[in-house]
């Protein structure tokens, strides 16, 4: 009897990126075929609209790029306390808390101008993202406190909270009983970029940028991989913990709640329960995908995106949501998922059959 | 074999080889019926890896595990509990909020289960051997050595009749020890067997019957009467005489002292005393090597020294610098060059790369403000590998893919970078291969040789009467006894490593 196993290469095979992705894609999109067909969809037609809708037309990057935004950041948000080992689960909560900032500077500071009013938005959705994750961050850092457990929790008091507001001091009058938060003024919006895309495409960039460049090229970087890596390796080598846990989980969490903040004001134009949209977790994703890699994450991001945003264009179709996701899911898995062939060979090997004597 | 018993345990000619190591290399164990068998040997000696063998979570490469005179071939640890050999591990596998009848139940192939029965049966083996507990507390509320009794009892509820319990002691204290021992042998006296595996040999001598010594994967003494050997014995078969490899080197007159350690005393993991008041200082030039049953305290001296373990009394100084309370790096900068005996986990990083394993001691230096200047840490990396041939491939790949030698190599190489006046070396050449063992012992006497003061920790004995200039055996957290190693005799500090005390 015959089995495969996964064998790790001597080496990793140099610039096999690109290639493994096309690879994957492709056999990704051939199972996607029988897919489409066997619940009743012309694979061609399917496909066709897949591609134009989210990488077609300036309109469709645009589409693909806003939401490559907060998929972005949010994967950054894990990835850098990933990279620490640290589990930051709570990034949906923390993406709400600075939505929730931004709005709430976006009110005081009506009438301001944009290039006043933007940018303190933005800073207080990272303080509140920040100030969210921080508590779990002082937990696990003081007490030992699992933050896996403290982050996932705290998403639900972002959301009450949240929810509190739309239904209570926030609710927009003119809604007609639908818990909506009034519309942002015209200032408080992000500009555009082209077409639909924002400014917001620019920052999540140059953020995740900055820090794939601090966590790759920096002595403090280093010393976060260390700990990420071994913490019995970083205390011999002298590296204090504490500290840096919780500075790491501050800006986790900041990142978080600057995707809140650009989500807001770039796309959603209003707090509404659903602002953060299932980035956070779909963060988790982006940043398992990027190998827990700051620098690997905008790429991940960028076809996540399109995925997406190709997955709800072919429902228009009358391709069913679950279809579409299953679509989605094989998309994703099979073009990036590849990527485990640079790294490890498939060998077959012969089980062991002895049984009896020997 | 005597006829009084028959056996319950054959394991003949076991193979069991992984990535890089062989663990078992024909390793025998032949266990009577109704007795208590302890499998003696040093870490790493295979132990763990036959008794995972035996309770079916390693298949071996070659040889035959018979029980009760029936050959077996297991594919789980559930089908070796199916044929009666029960499993305690060193890390419990309990629930923490499940309460001890749950956790004995638990996993078991009933599907209907009722509780207060299920409480009753624990009850009455637990009263049957004396493994006093309450099946209804929940397992979070007992010590360690409660849950070991929990461990102990799923084992005999699921009616396993050969027992293994891999290091038991480890977690007790000294009087629940005792006691375990008296619920083994009411265990064997019911008619079942208990493998004890341990190298703690006044623990052996006390519980067992007979004992099966295990060395560099190999049976080296089997069903040894343990009413007729004594401690230093079985201390003289467990360390090594592994082949002899490097050349004594020639006599040198150590120069000043290096390492000065006064009054240390230091706490085990369970804040127990490891070290007791120890005394010690190396010279210039000299290597100082510390012999000892595993588990007497070397590795918490060297944590100790190396400062990743609180000094609980006394001082330690480095070439006249009191670095007592000094953090791990300041340590290195004085002149501390330290391979730990955890290589993987402690000295290196096992996800970073060759270069990131490379610079961990020194990369504060490799700074350009705040920035790592990536040349640089490459031109060290690579000065390393270069002067203490380390085979690597890409250096900016993980170091998981290199073999043990090259680990261990690149670990000194980068303790000795720095050029150190201490260099403190604990099981520096444990689990390499010949080639790794000769060079990682070359590179020790090159270091005498140029002055450096070196405190060798090892297991093999042969090793430390090759190197050392003086030879100190600990015991139970004291130096007992010091040899010169040019007239030392082995059963004498075997005797040493039992405790036997230094009368002069």
């Amino acid at each position: 009897m015959k089995r495969l196993v996964l064998v790790r290469r001597e080496q990793s095979l140099r610039g096999g990126q690109p290639l493994s992705f096309l690879i994957g894609l492709v056999v990704a999109l051939l199972a996607g075929i029988l897919l489409l067909v066997a619940s009743g969809h012309n694979p061609l037609e399917i496909y066709e609209r897949l591609f134009n809708s989210s990488v077609g037309s300036s309109n469709a990057w645009a589409k693909t790029l806003n939401r490559a935004v907060p998929l972005g950041l949010a994967g950054l948000a894990v990835a850098v306390a990933g990279s620490m080992g640290l589990w930051n689960i709570g990034a949906e909560g923390q993406i709400l808390a600075g939505a929730m900032m931004a709005a709430w500077i976006a009110q005081i500071g009506e009438g301001w101008a944009s290039p006043l009013l933007i940018p303190l938005m933005l800073i207080a959705s990272i303080l509140g993202g920040a100030l969210l994750a921080s508590g779990p961050g002082i937990a696990r850092a003081q007490i030992g406190v699992n933050e896996i457990i403290t982050t996932l929790m705290l998403n639900e008091v972002a959301l009450r909270l949240l929810q509190w507001l739309i239904h209570g001091p926030w609710k927009d009058p003119e809604s007609r009983g639908f818990p909506l938060a009034p519309l942002l003024a015209d200032e408080a919006r992000l500009p555009k970029l082209f077409g639909r895309a924002h400014w917001g495409v620019i920052i999540a960039f140059l953020v995740i940028a900055f820090f794939g460049f601090i966590v790759s090229r920096t002595a403090w970087g280093y010393e976060l991989k260390v700990a990420g890596s071994s913490g019995a390796t970083a205390r011999y080598a002298g590296i204090s913990l504490n500290k840096k846990i919780i500075t790491v989980m501050v800006l986790s969490g900041g990142i978080a709640g600057l995707a809140g903040g650009i989500e807001l004001s770039g796309t959603s134009d209003r707090i509404v329960e659903g602002v953060s949209g299932g980035y956070g977790f779909a963060g988790i994703i982006v940043a398992a995908l990027a190998l827990m890699r700051p620098s690997g994450v905008a790429a991940v991001a960028l076809i996540f995106g399109a995925v997406q945003v190709g997955g709800l264009s072919i429902q228009t179709l009358g391709v069913s949501s679950s279809v579409s996701t299953i679509l989605q899911a094989l998309i994703l898995f099979g073009a990036i998922g590849a990527g485990v062939f640079n790294r490890y060979s498939l060998k077959s090997v012969k089980r062991e059959k002895k049984g009896g004597s020997t | 074999m005597t006829s009084e018993s028959p056996l319950a345990i054959e394991l003949v000619d076991v193979w069991k080889r992984f990535p890089g190591v062989v663990a078992n290399a024909g390793a025998t164990l032949s266990v009577k019926k109704g007795t208590i068998h302890a499998v003696l040997g040093e870490n790493g000696a295979g132990k763990s890896t036959l008794m995972n063998i035996l309770s079916g979570v390693y298949r071996p490469d070659e040889g035959q595990v018979r029980i009760n005179g029936e050959q077996h071939w297991f594919h789980s640890p559930s089908d070796a509990l199916a044929s009666g050999i029960g499993m305690v591990h060193q890390e419990f596998r309990l629930v923490p909020s499940f309460t001890v009848a749950e956790n004995i139940v638990l996993g078991a192939s009933e599907k209907i289960i009722r509780r207060s029965l299920i409480e009753k049966e624990v009850e009455q083996i637990a009263q049957q051997f004396g493994l006093v507990i309450d099946p209804t507390r929940p397992v979070w509320q007992l010590s360690m050595g409660e849950r070991q009794r929990v461990e102990i009892l799923k084992t005999l509820w699921r009616k396993a009749q050969i027992l293994i319990l891999d290091e038991p002691t480890a977690v007790l204290t000294p009087a629940e020890a005792d006691e375990l021992g008296n619920v083994l042998r009411k265990i064997a006296e019911d008619g079942r067997t208990v493998v004890f595996i341990s190298h703690k040999l006044h623990e052996v001598t006390a519980f067992c019957d007979e004992a099966t010594v295990l060395r560099g994967g190999k049976t080296v003494a089997s069903t040894l009467k343990v009413e007729e050997v004594n401690e230093s014995d079985l201390a003289g078969l467990m360390v090594g005489s592994s082949p002899m490899i490097s050349e004594r080197p020639p006599y040198q007159e150590p120069g000043e002292a290096m390492l000065t350690i006064e009054g240390l005393g230091t706490l085990d993991d369970r804040f127990l005393p490891a070290v007791k008041n120890l005394n010690l200082t190396i010279k210039s030039g000299e290597i100082v090597g510390i012999a000892g049953v595993s588990g007497n305290g070397q590795r918490e001296m060297a944590q100790a020294i190396a400062g990743l373990r609180p000094i609980t009394s006394g001082k330690v100084t480095i070439s006249g610098k009191d670095l007592t309370n000094a953090p791990p790096s300041e340590r290195f900068t004085a002149g501390l060059g330290y391979v730990p005996e955890d290589r993987l986990g402690v000295g290196l990083a096992p996800r970073l790369t060759v270069t990131e394993n490379a610079i961990l001691r020194c990369y504060k230096s490799l700074r350009k403000s705040i920035f790592l200047v990536s040349e640089q840490a490459v031109n060290y990396c690579k000065e390393i590998i270069d002067r203490f041939g380390v085979r690597t491939g890409p250096i900016d790949e993980p170091i998981a893919g290199l073999s043990g030698g090259n680990l261990q190599r690149l670990l000194v190489g980068r303790e000795l970078s720095g050029n150190p006046k201490v260099v403190l070396a604990a099981q520096p050449t444990r689990g390499l291969d010949v080639q790794g063992v000769k060079a990682i012992q070359d590179l020790l006497i090159d270091e005498r040789a140029e002055g450096v003061a070196v405190l060798l920790i090892s297991e093999d004995l042969d090793e430390l009467l090759t190197l050392s200039d003086r030879l100190l055996v600990m015991h139970e957290g004291e130096i007992v006894k010091e040899f010169d190693p040019a007239n030392a005799h082995r059963h004498e500090i075997g005797a040493a490593m039992a405790g036997k005390r230094d009368e002069s």
